[in-house]
């Protein structure tokens, strides 16, 4: 009988157990100010970031969309994850503006994202990976970016981005219903 | 050293997270990793015998795993109990949901086994689980949007959410993932809603009030020697040597019976959510076990096969996909195959949105039977008003320009519960009836799609229409604003209902025309549909339950084959009578079971059920008559010594009363009603205790009954339990039904006179409002 183990599990819990030994004194050193961002809390965006995220929340105002911006910095790598949502008259006409200007003529539509929903890569200009979603659900119209500035981030690989991406789109779009 | 901080807080904040530190796996299924081999042993093997070297590897991996477990709880309490939201005080931190949790404090969401991880092993149940309604439970549009509404509203919050999050999403709630500023990473848990190990992980059923109404163990998937549990993931290895003792952690016997479904498809409205009172949402449970197929009820109309939820709800099918909880081949549905067209059809779940409507087709859960005809107010027929009946064995003619009233009659047949069930006032179900001529041109249309697809406002329609105190309906399931339903036409399992629709035959109608009657079903309804996703969404699925046609010809029409579908003519003429009966025309429900009588002279329940229209019509006399017959027919009938009961009160025959419901209850120990009656019975001849064990024993069988509450107040009083009798009146009071409720009700159906009409049990539908016969005249 092959002596199969399940996927991580001993390495993990092992790890585990050195690490949050170490890691409880450290523990109450960990606080933010609260984040207000109504669609994603920082916990989360700080999984989807691989790090520890901080947030900022800036309302709607001007003409200008509400965002909530995630950063998790590191001397390595600056990762992030953006959401801009904007109430808008024509929502599906404003969301295929913002996927003209967002994701070019290179997206794929996403299923099960709100009333609907289109994924592209949003990589930098210097390496750094990306993926976006452009969407709507009602008349809110959304964007969600997570990108890296590392070439070759080992945690927001190609693979990562892809399925993070549908994740958060998840996230922000079923808090937006 | 501050890289080496930062590394730390960064592993913290993931294992506080949950995450496994695995790679991530495409939800469909498609990428599960192959199962590890293994060969099951023998049928009736001795389980595999370890040796001390293996017993002590165990001891050491269940020893850490305990310690590592309770270490992560411990640190995850420490970070998120600070700013948990303990609106309803520190020792209801999951209130208004019902569910609790084995041990101290939040369970992180990381101690569950993923779906994943299960699925390498179980990939049948994964896939199906998958594309079911459990594991889409909490993430769909259809759930967040109502959801959301409550989280957002300014008088209450999302401290509120956890009663519907106790059963769409346990692993959040049980991880205080339920309060502002959340230090929750949700990705992990959410879009799986109930995952495996939420279910497999339930170590008791704490009772059937329902809301969740369970304890959640620490997720284990194996037991050791002992039977201990050892909490987390395993090594598979592990899993296979010792099936059984996996067996023993995840499979309990509560998981094949109906309570443990009862757990979260039994739901109220508590006064923690509504600030108001005790309001009952829905109780699927409480419907099953009333219905024939419980075997606990003596009281329905017709009898089945013992059959649960799980019957048909996870009937045994082959595998496609390796499995190794299979047994010959076979596995027991994690689909859930019920009435959700919804989720698959956003999701693009094509194989579960096929085999649900194949499901809701299977043709037999009801029977739509086009009984009768009328020919109102045809004053040239010798016998005007007369039922021309059953329609396909009786001969009668029609003429151009008569008006024609038809009798449909629907049977909720063999579903387990209403038509339609739970959250019905979301859910449209309804009578399509058509009038064609021969050319296909329409005569009369009921039950239309309007072009923004809307149901025609006047369809009959199984639904409800709850309502706000200011008798406003309650359309976008804001269920703690519910002060009183308006009216309700679902059909409770093994009940008719009687439709009936009134047209008039064209005056150059020429040979025949055909009337149809189907039941459509579509999840949700329109409205709702638009308030999630605005007016600019797909048409969503409707399906057709059943239906039935007959040609009406001009002139003279002779009696014509059967459908192999239709029911023989007694239960056709006994569903008629059952649906009068619930229309409250007791005479002519009366005489449809007169006519069963006369079909089928030696069976009891034809009698029965004339003696038991009587007693509600006060006609004891009579009653006596036919439920005396029933017994003569049958001595030991249960169904007519309950109502044999009801009347040897009426005559003051004491004695024989509480021998008849004793003898009801020796059969069906778990009779309600016969409890009920037997308590008050007891109760009235001043016999505390034996009126205290019924009512106590109503109340095991349903804990919200209102009798048994108002009955144990005052016997627990006169028994010197004051604390008992208190608890017992406050849960009267909490659970009676509002006096103010029928204002509420009046006011909504005053403003929408096309439903007011569906809120009388008797009425006609017809577009002939000016003309004989119709509504206005009160027909």
């Amino acid at each position: 009988m092959a002596n199969s183990r399940s996927r991580g599990s001993e390495s993990s819990h092992n790890f585990a157990s050195i690490v949050l030994g170490l890691c409880l004194a450290c523990l109450p050193a960990v606080s933010h100010a609260a984040n207000n961002c109504a669609w994603l809390n920082e916990a989360t965006a700080s999984g989807f970031l691989g790090g520890d995220a901080v947030g900022t929340f800036t309302a709607a105002a001007a003409g200008q969309p509400a965002i909530c911006a995630f950063v998790d910095q590191s001397a390595a790598a600056t990762r992030t994850l953006r959401i801009t949502v904007e109430v808008a008259a024509d929502p599906h006409a404003r969301m295929m503006d913002a996927l003209a200007r967002d994701c070019g003529a290179d997206a794929a539509p996403l299923k099960a994202i709100g009333n609907e929903a289109l994924v592209c890569a949003a990589d930098d200009r210097k390496g750094g990976l990306g993926e976006r979603v452009v969407g709507r659900v009602r008349d809110q119209v959304f964007t969600i970016t997570i990108g890296t500035t590392l070439k070759g981030d080992p945690i927001l690989t190609r693979d990562a981005l892809t399925a993070k991406i549908y994740s958060a789109a998840e996230q922000v779009s079923g808090n937006l219903f | 050293m501050r890289k080496i901080a930062n590394a730390l807080l960064v592993v913290a904040g993931l294992l506080l997270a949950g995450y496994q530190l695995a790679p991530a796996l495409a939800q469909d299924g498609a990428a599960l990793t192959p199962p590890p081999a293994y060969t099951p042993p023998p049928k009736g093997a001795a389980p595999a015998v370890d040796t001390p070297a293996q017993r002590e590897a165990l001891a050491k991996w269940k020893a850490k795993a305990e310690q590592r477990t309770e270490a992560d709880r411990k640190a995850y309490n420490s970070v998120v109990t600070p700013s948990y939201n303990f609106h309803y005080g520190p020792k209801n931190p999951f209130t208004p949901g019902n569910v609790q949790v084995q041990g101290e404090g939040f369970l992180q969401p990381g101690a569950y086994p993923s779906a994943e991880y299960c699925g390498t092993c179980h990939q049948e149940a994964y896939s199906q689980w998958r594309q079911a309604l459990h594991s889409n439970a909490f993430r769909t549009p259809f759930y967040r949007t109502s959801v959301n509404i409550l989280i957002r509203d300014k008088t209450r919050g999302i401290a509120f959410a956890r009663h519907c999050d106790s059963c769409h999403n346990p692993i959040g709630v049980l991880g205080s993932a339920l309060t502002e500023d959340s230090k929750v990473d949700r990705a992990k848990f959410d879009s799986d809603g109930l995952t495996c190990t939420t279910c497999h992980s339930v170590v008791s059923l704490d009772s059937t009030n329902g809301n969740a109404s369970v304890k959640m163990g620490v997720p284990a998937v194996i037991v050791d020697e002992n039977g201990e549990r050892i909490p987390g993931e395993v090594p598979f290895d592990m899993i296979l040597r010792h099936p059984e003792r996996h067996s023993q952690a995840v499979m309990h016997d509560f998981l094949h019976k109906p309570e443990f479904c009862a757990a979260c498809h039994k739901a109220n409205l508590p006064s923690p959510l509504n600030d108001y009172k005790f309001i009952r949402a829905f109780t699927a449970y409480d419907e099953w076990q009333q219905s024939k197929f419980s075997q606990r009820n003596p009281l329905t109309f017709y009898t089945a096969d013992f059959t649960t939820c799980q019957g048909c709800h996870m009937k045994r099918n082959p595998i496609t996909l390796p499995d190794y909880g299979a047994k010959n081949g076979t596995l027991v549905s994690h689909r859930w195959l019920a009435g959700n067209t919804a989720v698959p059809f956003y999701y693009g779940f094509d194989q579960q949105l096929n085999k649900t409507i194949e499901f809701l087709r299977a043709g037999n859960y009801l029977n739509v039977d086009i009984f009768a005809l009328k020919k109102a107010g045809a004053t040239n027929s010798p016998e005007p008003d007369k039922l021309i009946a059953p329609l396909g064995k009786v001969s009668y003619s029609l003429a151009p320009s008569d008006v024609v009233e038809a009798y449909v009659v629907i049977q909720n047949k063999n579903i387990g519960h209403s038509l339609i069930p739970e959250v019905r006032d979301l859910y449209e179900a309804w009578v399509e009836f058509t009038v064609k001529d021969a050319n296909g041109n329409e005569i009369y249309h009921s039950g239309f799609l309007k072009p923004d697809g809307m149901l025609d406002p006047r369809a009959h329609s199984f639904t409800n229409r709850p309502v706000t105190n200011e008798g406003e309906f309650v359309d976008n399931h804001k269920v703690w604003t519910i002060h009183s339903v308006a009216y309700d036409n679902s059909v409770q399992a093994g009940r008719s209902v009687l439709v009936r629709y009134q047209f008039r035959m064209p005056a150059d109608a020429d040979g025949a025309v055909t009337v149809t009657a189907k039941v459509n079903y579509r999840h949700l309804r329109q409205s709702y549909l638009n308030n999630i996703f605005g007016k600019d969404h797909p048409a969503y699925p409707i399906v057709e339950i059943a239906s039935r046609s007959r040609v009406l010809k001009i002139g003279e029409n002779a009696p014509e084959a059967a459908d192999p579908a239709d029911n023989p003519d007694w239960m056709r003429w006994n569903n008629l009578g059952i649906a009068l009966l619930d229309q409250f025309q007791y005479a002519e429900s009366i005489q449809a079971f007169t006519e069963v009588i006369k079909l089928r002279p030696s069976y009891a329940d034809g009698y029965t059920n004339v003696g038991l229209t009587e007693i509600v019509w006060e006609k004891y006399g009579s009653a006596r008559t036919a439920i005396r017959r029933a017994l003569s027919l049958d001595p030991g009938n249960a169904r007519a010594l309950y109502y044999d009961g009801l009347l040897q009160r009426r005559a003051g025959n004491t004695e024989q009363e509480i021998a008849d419901f004793r003898k009801v209850i020796a059969m069906f120990p778990e009779s309600r009603d016969a409890r009920r009656e037997l308590g008050i019975t007891y109760y009235q001849q001043n016999d505390n205790q034996a009126a205290m064990e019924q009512f106590e024993a109503l109340q095991r069988i349903d804990p919200d009954d209102l009798t048994a509450h108002y009955n144990l107040s005052i016997l627990y009083r006169r028994m010197g339990k004051p604390q008992e009798a208190a608890e017992q009146q406050a849960m009267f009071v909490d659970k009676k039904v509002d006096p103010g409720a029928p204002t509420y009700s009046l006011n909504y159906l005053r403003i929408h006179p096309e439903i007011s009409t569906e809120s009388i049990p008797w009425h006609l539908h017809s577009d002939l409002v000016n003309d004989v016969g119709g509504p206005q005249n009160g027909k």
